[in-house]
């Protein structure tokens, strides 16, 4: 066998390298990432630090891997002179460099998981008490709802400057992805299941709201809504707008067919029926301090204690039947909307009549 | 014939005549050979095809309006290339073609266990392959290779022929994966131990229960789409209490582990190739085969970080990502040993050697940013992006068809006889290899940028790269055509190779090119690892190989 030894090339090589991985790891540091994409939210800047952390050592590692492989296989060519039958250095293995470069990669591994786990709990860690605004996904654009606000907001998203948001996301039809690319965070918002997540808006702006989920024909169109971050005063103004604009929209949404959902025509021995299939695992017919997952449910449409729903809207069978269709968030947890209960016009008519006939 | 009676192995040499009909030898053929040859060349249309759909895709990107296609046409054309490169293309050329080529050949065995089986594995195949490019006449599932429901539920009837035709190529991967593993365990010649496997054969013990247990959870999910689409049982339909993240779960449980299927078989091409070239024994044989099956076992325990914005419980994502990280290492194992195996060598410049170093230098790339991926806060901001575009065709291009080619240019000789031409093959391999760094790198930072991936308009802003990426794969797609010219002008032309054309050591270059119908007339007794080339070759009982004498019948002598 012949006697292995690293020469100077090896050296010289690996000394090139290593001020080339230097090099790599200062750019990827230095790199102005929010010029190109603005850190948008207090987490963003916590993501971009790991994406530089990643980027430095995955380009430190490649240059080290590219370059021997680009070395030996112009360093290790067979040349003319060689005779045609020539081998080269006959090693199988080599124990303890087979040891170290597993050791250190499994120790790299380790140290992504401790920075990646300690950023990623900073990003579940944000606030859970702050603005609760809902975003929708639709065949092809995302509403948004928000606590005082009738009906939806169907153009922009307007977000105090400062102030934590908890952002639920669920969707009307098919899956959606709610991604900001400014604030280096998104979700899907999934039919039937309501997702979370919270942040702190830190720099004015107007930020694009795109979907990444092929959501259907015109999937490509829905990239054209935008965050808008602002100063508070601004924030309020456009948050009165609304209001004004919304006062006299129903908070339901419209059913399927386009219509806003009829309370005529409910019958109340479907409701009970429809209640007990559908309500009853998580409501009692018994009075509202009677909790299961909800509200006990008895008299809801006629309980002097509480004129006002959860909602803080008065107990009609309008905003009744509302709620049934939008679901709702608060301080209980979460009821799920009609597309996730199962729920057409017809049984929410059905089930706000049942309602409306215990006194 | 009184030497046809001494077997080294002592392995009854039960020879059956070769069938000598057209019929019965080319078409629905039982010998592992042909029906291989079979697999790549139905593949390599498939691969046209889906090559010319990516190309639509491309020139539809090349104006941020599109309008090369309609939206919905250029959603179809997107769905077919990624279902044809994944279950038509990648997955049979690598298992069913250069699986049922070569290994039989480098483990002594005269045929894979279960001949009939492979023929049904293989017509299987083209079949499906036609349903799935007939659901373009009933309207094409067009959203995407994951087909995510609720919109698959609303996709035209194609989806679910494409459901069925995916169940079917399945139900073929399910079928080959038993054949490979019984293949394996059962009939390794003697002292063929599972220590001096060559490592191809490695790739595909560690790939053979991949299809069989993963394929099935695909198959289960396919059934319940196409049950849901076409019955009406809501599976997936959130609004009669379906899940749709259900399907999410049955599809990643199956097409992470497919990912393994698509890579760890051209790592086993890798590892043939760089230590024939580089005339040296691969360095850490144990290690690379170990990681390949460490591989293959923790690929069933990352699905999930498909899924970190699909709304799993937070704490359960976790475990997902630091397993993925996990992974890292064995695959980083096989890519410190292939560049210490050029260490100390005397490289030959074969094709078959370039595509072997490009595909480490390649693939590092996609497996450096899949760490990226793992990363739970990072994934939150490219997944869905145009970042993932860009990794997946570093893992499956740069990794995967690199792998094929290689494969290609190296065991060409051994299904023709002759040898590929090198001038055509190196201006394939650079074409090749610098048209898809073009297409592909810019993509990493549209994804970062903004760009959400299955697109067919987008904003002007990222118009650029966007053109850029386009006219680079033009040059991908003419270095292709230039493997095609290749490939069937050295047919017919081709510098006849002999047994052995490279001076590699693995069996199968023993015995002639291509070799006589059951392969070794005499199953050899190995002594030892095919690596060292210092050695004299570590095979008994294969003189009698070399002649071109036919087989002998049982009981003629």
């Amino acid at each position: 066998m012949q006697p292995v030894r690293l020469g100077r090339g090896f050296w010289t090589v690996t000394a090139i390298l290593a001020i080339l991985a230097v090099g790599a790891i200062v750019f990827w540091y230095e790199f102005p990432l929010e010029k190109y994409l603005p850190e948008a939210i207090v987490t963003a800047r916590q993501v971009d630090t790991l994406f530089r952390f990643m980027a430095a050592t995955g380009s430190a590692l490649y240059i080290f891997v590219g370059g021997y492989l680009l070395y030996f296989s112009i360093a290790f060519r067979a040349k003319a002179t060689d005779p045609p039958d020539a081998i080269g250095v006959q090693i199988h293995d080599n124990h303890k460099l087979e040891f170290w470069w597993t050791v250190i990669p499994a120790l790299f591994v380790v140290l992504l998981s401790i920075v990646s786990v300690r950023i990623w709990y900073e990003i579940m860690l944000e606030p859970e008490n702050g603005v609760v605004v809902e975003a929708i996904g639709h065949q092809f654009y995302f509403s948004f709802r928000y606590p005082q606000i009738n009906g939806e907001v169907t153009d922009e998203m307007h977000l105090p400057r400062g102030v934590p948001v908890t952002l639920n996301l669920t969707s009307a039809d098919v899956i959606h992805g709610f991604w900001v690319p400014a604030m280096r965070l998104k979700n899907d918002t999934v039919p039937g299941l309501v997702t979370t997540i919270r942040f702190t808006p830190r720099l004015d702006g107007r930020y694009r709201i795109i979907c990444t989920q092929f959501c259907g024909v015109l999937h490509s169109e829905m990239d054209k809504q935008a965050l808008v971050i602002e100063e508070k005063p601004a924030f309020d103004k456009w948050y009165k707008g609304w209001q004004q604009r919304n006062a006299h929209t129903s908070n339901a949404l419209p059913a399927a067919g386009g219509q806003a959902v009829a309370l005529q025509g409910g019958s109340a021995p479907a409701g009970q029926q429809m209640f007990a299939q559908k309500c009853s695992a998580c409501h009692k017919i018994a009075p509202f301090d009677e909790k299961v997952v909800g509200p006990g449910l008895k008299g809801v449409l006629h309980d002097p204690a509480h004129p006002n729903l959860v909602n803080g809207q008065p107990a009609t069978p309008e905003n009744v039947a509302a709620i049934l269709q939008n679901g709702y968030t608060g301080s209980m947890g979460t009821m799920p909307n009609a597309t996730a209960n199962g729920l057409s016009a017809q049984d929410i008519a059905n089930l706000v009549a049942f309602l409306d006939s215990l006194k | 014939m009184a030497v046809a009676a001494v077997s080294a192995g002592g392995i009854a040499d039960h020879i059956h005549p070769e069938p000598q009909g057209f019929v019965r030898r080319y078409v629905f053929s039982l010998d592992h050979k042909i029906i291989g040859i079979q697999y790549l060349i139905t593949a390599f249309v498939f691969f046209m095809l889906a090559g010319l759909l990516a190309e639509a895709i491309r020139t539809q990107l090349l104006n941020p309006n599109g309008g090369f296609v309609a939206a919905d046409t250029y959603n179809e054309i997107y769905s077919i290339h990624g279902s044809t490169m994944v279950w038509l293309v990648i997955i049979p050329m690598l298992t069913g073609g250069f699986g049922n080529l070569v290994f039989p050949l480098q483990i002594g065995a005269r045929d894979v266990a279960f001949p009939w089986l492979n023929m049904l594995s293989f017509w299987i195949f083209p079949v499906s392959g036609l349903m799935l490019f007939s659901s373009f006449l009933m309207g094409a599932p067009t959203a995407g290779w994951m087909e995510y429901p609720p919109v698959s539920l609303q996709g035209a009837a194609g989806t679910s022929m494409w459901a069925a035709a995916i169940f079917l190529v399945g139900v073929s991967s399910t079928m080959t994966g038993l054949n490979f593993l019984v293949t394996i365990l059962k009939m390794r010649a003697p002292g063929m131990t599972f220590t001096r496997m060559p490592l191809f054969v490695w790739g595909q013990f560690a790939t053979a229960p991949l299809l069989m247990i993963a394929t099935t959870a695909l198959a289960a999910a396919l059934a319940a789409l196409f049950i849901n689409r076409v019955f009406g049982v809501p599976f997936f339909d959130p609004t009669k209490g379906g899940s749709p993240v259900m399907w999410q779960h049955m599809f990643w449980f199956y097409s992470h582990p497919a990912v393994y299927i698509m890579i760890l078989p051209a790592f086993g091409i890798i590892s043939e190739v760089l230590p024939t070239f580089a005339r040296k024994p691969i360095f850490g044989y144990k290690l690379i085969a170990f990681s390949s099956m460490a591989i293959a076992l923790t690929g069933f325990m990352v699905w999930a970080h498909h899924m970190f914005t699909s709304g799993l419980a937070p704490f359960l994502q976790l475990p997902f990502m630091i397993i993925t990280f996990v992974i890292g290492v064995p695959t980083g194992i096989k890519i410190f040993s292939w560049t210490a195996t050029l260490w100390g060598g005397k490289i030959h410049y074969n094709t078959a050697m370039l595509f072997a170093i490009g595909f480490v230098g390649l693939f590092t790339i996609g497996g450096i940013t899949g760490i990226f991926l793992a990363a739970i806060p990072y994934d939150l901001h490219v997944h869905g992006t145009y970042f993932i575009v860009a990794h997946l065709h570093y893992v499956l291009v740069g990794g995967s068809l690199m792998g094929v080619f290689a494969g290609m240019y190296y065991w060409f000789p051994k299904m023709s006889g002759r040898v590929l031409n090198e001038t055509l093959g190196k201006l394939h391999f650079w074409l090749f290899f610098i048209g898809f760094n073009l297409t592909f790198l810019p993509m990493h930072w549209l994804g970062i940028e903004g760009m959400p991936r299955e697109v067919a308009t987008y904003d002007p802003q990222f118009a650029f790269l966007n053109q850029f990426a386009s006219y680079a794969s033009y040059l991908m797609t003419f270095a292709i055509l230039i493997f095609f010219v290749n490939v069937i002008w050295s047919i017919r032309n081709g510098k006849r190779s002999g047994p052995n054309p490279w001076g590699a050591r693995t069996l199968e270059w023993q015995i002639p090119s291509p070799p006589n119908y059951y392969n070794f007339k005499h199953v050899p007794t190995v002594y030892g690892l095919p690596y060292d080339f210092s050695q004299p070759l570590p095979y008994k009982g294969l003189d009698e190989e070399l002649t071109d004498a036919p087989p002998v019948a049982a009981g003629a002598h």
